[in-house]
């Protein structure tokens, strides 16, 4: 522990004495800001400065459309967190305070129905121009953006902004805080206008239509530098507002295949980049490379649950998805299918190690590692279910029959589902698998019609289970089966149980923790004893990085910050906090 | 004259047909661009506000629009060569899209198909000229080599002669990462023929066993001609009597196979480009069909009808004058 300190003591001196030096050294230009670096906890750069060029593979194919619009659905990674900057930056892996940004501070009033945010002095965008006020106003205002449950934000002083709700939104502050890119009003009010196509040949006119390709303006670390359709390339910002950060260059190229990937990992061609690989030793063993991993993305079966908006099938049954959920042996499939990458599941959806405040007293912590078929049996000779003579539970003479399915390729879903099949039979459960191509499932999961699907549910982007409780278990997220599933709306299974519904109601009109565990205790029993969503596992997430070239990367001892290369705006803040390695 | 009516005739048909396919078959997939967009951008991290009004911008004005309508417009749009914008590359138009890739793939694809033409062509001829000799003995293994799946023979390449020795670059064209991008040198040049090496090679490897297997068995065929008998009784050099008379016959059926394969060149190597993240046309169709990028989808489409078309229409006009046979049919 001393250890630990001492070192961030001396790293801490030395970014300081670096700040000084760039201070000496030419930064005079700029319009006088403090530096970073301060009480504040905004990031400084680690390391010594380098020229070497730090290359990045965030997930992109070529070939590579640039496109820098933060509000394009093609954007590319650089623009999130690299060019432009949210007002904090959240951390995924751990329950800890935001680290301030383009902000410096927030603040909810009484009822949850105001939130005042006070800005960062000093900063401006890399076009010269100071950032105020107004561009975060503009930034949440615009046709483009503005969310339906904000009344109106107001800029109060130059340096604060004060947003209006019409009801409680503490639920959306992450959304607000942590996700909505801070972009400048006298640039893009002038794109307004740009006229495009859109898919269909029909005309489109607004900010979506502008690619935003030539030298973006940002307040972020890194400003575009070159672009073509097979890599990108980004040079340091010398007045970003945290310090001009130490690597000189980046460069974001596009790779088609993992394999490639991976090569070009074990050569030491790429330095950073989160991808999928089954024996990191292979590109670690070199020395070379440093790793995490950091589970946060639940893995479960959706089970179409809900007879009332339409599903059918013997899994609608809540006695089969709890034998089913019995009946799962999770040490095997983590081992076999997710070869040791993954961590086990809470029940609750909490995630284990970051969100154990959130999981009610009484309920089970981790679903069974292990099978018990025994019991999976009892719970449905409850149930009224026999065994017939091959060996397989049913009712009135129909025996269950159940089809899983997982998208073709990946392969760790589908050896998963395999491994279920086989795990079923031994419970007495007929249950097949098998794969579909990406677009059938992506078509049951909205329209609903399937009876399990192995599939995965985005982790939240703070310690609190509360966006996968409103967004994949609650009433107001679901459609009827056969009815496409609006944007946003992620109830899959159609789960809809009033209890859960009004106790997810409560807990997002409160800031009270008591209150909140309250309801989410509620939560709790429902989801545990329902299993809408067989949970399965919580699957890795491998990111790899050059530590004989750069340090300043997150490790397992500093999780400053969630570390894949393609997340936004997280990515930018790692970019800030690198150098280069003595 | 009436022969050439009725040819011009066949294929106008055909390129309605295939081009109203195209219409049709995108539309038939299954999912919505829309859902599959929102459901891609959830799983890479979250989608950022904003983000989701634009997608609903590209994609929802769609709605209102039966089939028929859809079908005019499009008709309209290929004819003033429209191809429409690609919502995965928002907002490149398509045709620079494919503008961009079918360089690559002529020159990749391309070369490396005149060469295992060639290349199968003449030790094909040698093979069956001198058959029972070793030479004969290129036929199983050059054929044993086709038979292995492009997929594994490239990667076999790439991690010996890439990551093992590291003779060779793993991906790209040209040296992505150093050159921001195309441009007129000597460096770049050299890049591009240095990137182009291990792909042209795979293609050759995995291709050449069919074009030989062919010329040999057609050689050993042409061989127990009456004429090439006569050619030998007359005294004349093995050498002519080997390239004039056998070689030159025995090539015609080849040819003709080697025009629809050019045709086919501009559809790209699929595996490949996702092998070797090489920019070609091949790849842009996969990103189109994961993503039910019905523009692009269509474009890539249509660009690889016309190509094969336009490649049968020609070995049919060449043929239609070389062998008088074809024109007086009835």
């Amino acid at each position: 522990m001393n250890r630990r300190i001492t070192r961030g003591r001396w790293l801490m001196a030395a970014a300081a004495l670096t700040s000084v030096t760039l201070l000496a050294a030419g930064c005079s230009g700029s319009a006088g800001g403090d530096e970073g670096g301060d009480g504040t906890g905004a990031p400084a750069a680690e390391g010594a400065a380098t020229d070497q060029e730090l290359v990045v593979w965030a997930g992109t194919q070529t070939p590579i459309t640039p496109n820098f619009n933060p509000y394009a659905v093609g954007v590319l990674h650089l623009a999130n967190g690299g060019i432009y900057e949210s007002l904090f930056a959240y951390n995924k892996l751990q329950d800890v305070d935001p680290t301030p940004m383009l902000a410096e501070s927030f603040e909810w009033n009484e009822d949850g129905t105001e939130l005042t945010v006070r800005l960062r002095d000093g900063v401006t965008w890399n076009d010269g121009e100071p950032f105020t006020a107004d561009d975060v106003v503009y930034s949440f205002t615009n046709d483009t953006v503005k969310p339906a449950y904000l009344d109106d934000a107001v800029a109060k002083d130059g340096s604060t902004v004060v947003f209006s709700f019409a009801e409680p939104a503490y639920a959306n502050e992450f959304a607000i805080l942590g996700s909505t890119y801070i972009v400048p009003e006298h640039v893009f009010s002038e794109h307004e206008a740009d006229a495009g196509e859109d898919a269909e040949g029909n005309a489109l006119t607004g900010l979506v239509a502008w690619d935003n390709a030539e030298a973006p303006v940002g307040t972020g670390p890194y400003v575009l530098d070159t672009a073509s359709n097979a890599a990108y390339t980004a040079k340091a910002n010398p007045d970003y507002w945290g310090g001009a950060p130490k690597v000189a260059s980046l460069r974001y190229v596009g790779i088609d295949a993992n394999q490639s990937a991976e090569d070009l990992l074990t050569t030491g061609q790429i330095d950073w980049t989160t991808m999928f690989v089954p024996d990191p030793e292979r590109v670690t063993s070199t020395g070379g490379f440093g790793y995490v991993n950091t589970p946060v993305d639940p893995v479960v079966l959706y089970t179409c649950s809900n007879t009332d908006l339409g599903c059918e099938g013997a899994q609608t049954d809540v006695a089969v998805r709890q034998a089913l959920d019995a009946a799962i042996d999770r040490s095997a499939i983590t081992e076999k299918a997710f070869v040791g990458l993954a961590k086990p599941i809470s029940p609750t959806f909490a995630l284990l190690g970051r969100d154990d405040k959130w999981i009610a007293d009484g309920m089970p912590k981790e679903s069974p590692q292990s099978a018990d078929a025994a019991a999976a049996g009892t719970i449905l000779e409850e149930a009224g279910y026999t065994k017939d003579a091959d060996g397989f539970y049913g009712k009135d003479g129909k025996p269950i029959t159940l089809t899983l399915t997982s998208v073709d390729g990946w392969s760790d879903f589908n050896n998963a589902a395999k491994l279920i099949e086989e795990q079923a039979k031994a419970a007495g459960i007929k249950l097949t698998a098998s794969t579909i191509s990406w677009n059938e499932f992506a078509d049951a999961r909205v329209s609903g019609e399937f009876e399990l699907i192995m599939g995965g549910v985005v982790g939240t982007s703070l310690a609190d289970p509360f966006q996968i409780y409103r967004e994949w278990f609650t009433g107001d997220y679901t459609q009827k089966v056969g009815t496409a599933l609006e944007p946003g709306e992620w109830n899959i299974s159609r789960y809809d149980d009033d209890e859960v519904n009004a106790a997810v109601q409560a807990a997002s009109e409160t800031n009270d923790e008591a209150a909140k565990k309250e309801a989410y205790a509620t939560v709790q029993e429902h989801i545990v004893e329902d299993l809408p969503y067989i949970p399965i596992v919580v699957n890795g997430t491998q990111t790899f990085f050059n530590t004989t070239k750069f340090t300043g990367w997150p490790t397992e001892e500093d999780m400053y910050m969630f570390p894949p290369s393609w997340q936004g705006p997280s990515s930018g803040v790692v970019l800030g906090k690198l150098g280069g390695a003595e | 004259m009436k022969f050439y009516a009725r040819r011009i005739a066949f294929y106008a048909v055909t390129l309605w047909a295939a081009i109203s396919l195209n219409f049709l078959i995108p539309r038939m997939l299954p999912g919505d661009p829309f859902s599959i967009l929102m459901a891609k951008l959830q799983r890479a991290g979250g989608i950022p506000a904003g983000t989701e009004n634009s997608i609903r911008l590209l994609l929802g004005a769609a709605e209102d629009q039966t089939l028929w309508e859809q079908y005019v417009t499009y008709w309209k749009n290929v004819l003033t060569g429209n191809l429409g914008i690609s919502v995965t590359n928002f907002p490149t138009p398509v045709t620079e899209l494919i503008g961009d890739a079918i360089p690559w793939t002529l020159g990749l694809v391309g070369t490396a198909t005149v060469i295992s033409f060639v290349l199968g062509i003449g030790l094909g001829a040698l093979a069956g000229w001198k058959r029972g000799t070793w030479v004969d003995s290129l036929v199983p293994s050059t054929t044993m080599l086709q038979s292995l799946p492009y997929f594994w023979v490239a990667l076999v390449l790439i991690f010996v002669f890439a990551v093992s020795l590291q003779w060779f670059p793993i991906i790209g064209a040209y040296d992505v990462f150093h050159f921001n991008g195309p441009e007129w040198s000597w460096a770049f040049v050299g890049s591009v023929l240095y990137h182009a090496f291990l792909p042209a090679v795979t293609i050759v490897i995995s291709s050449v066993g069919g074009w030989l297997l062919g010329m040999r068995n057609m050689m050993v065929s042409t061989l127990s001609e009456d004429y090439v008998t006569t050619a030998e009784a007359k005294g004349l050099r093995p050498r002519r009597v080997f390239t004039t008379y056998a070689m030159r016959n025995a090539a015609l059926p080849s040819l003709a196979g080697f025009g629809v394969s050019l045709g086919f060149v501009v559809a790209g190597s699929l595996v490949m480009e996702q092998v070797f993240t090489y920019p070609g046309v091949g790849k842009l169709m996969i990103t189109a069909v994961r993503n039910n990028d019905y523009a692009l989808m269509q474009g890539v489409f249509l660009v690889i009808t016309l190509a094969v078309l336009a490649a049968l229409f020609l070995m049919d006009l060449i043929y239609g004058f070389l062998d008088p046979r074809t024109r007086h049919h009835d």
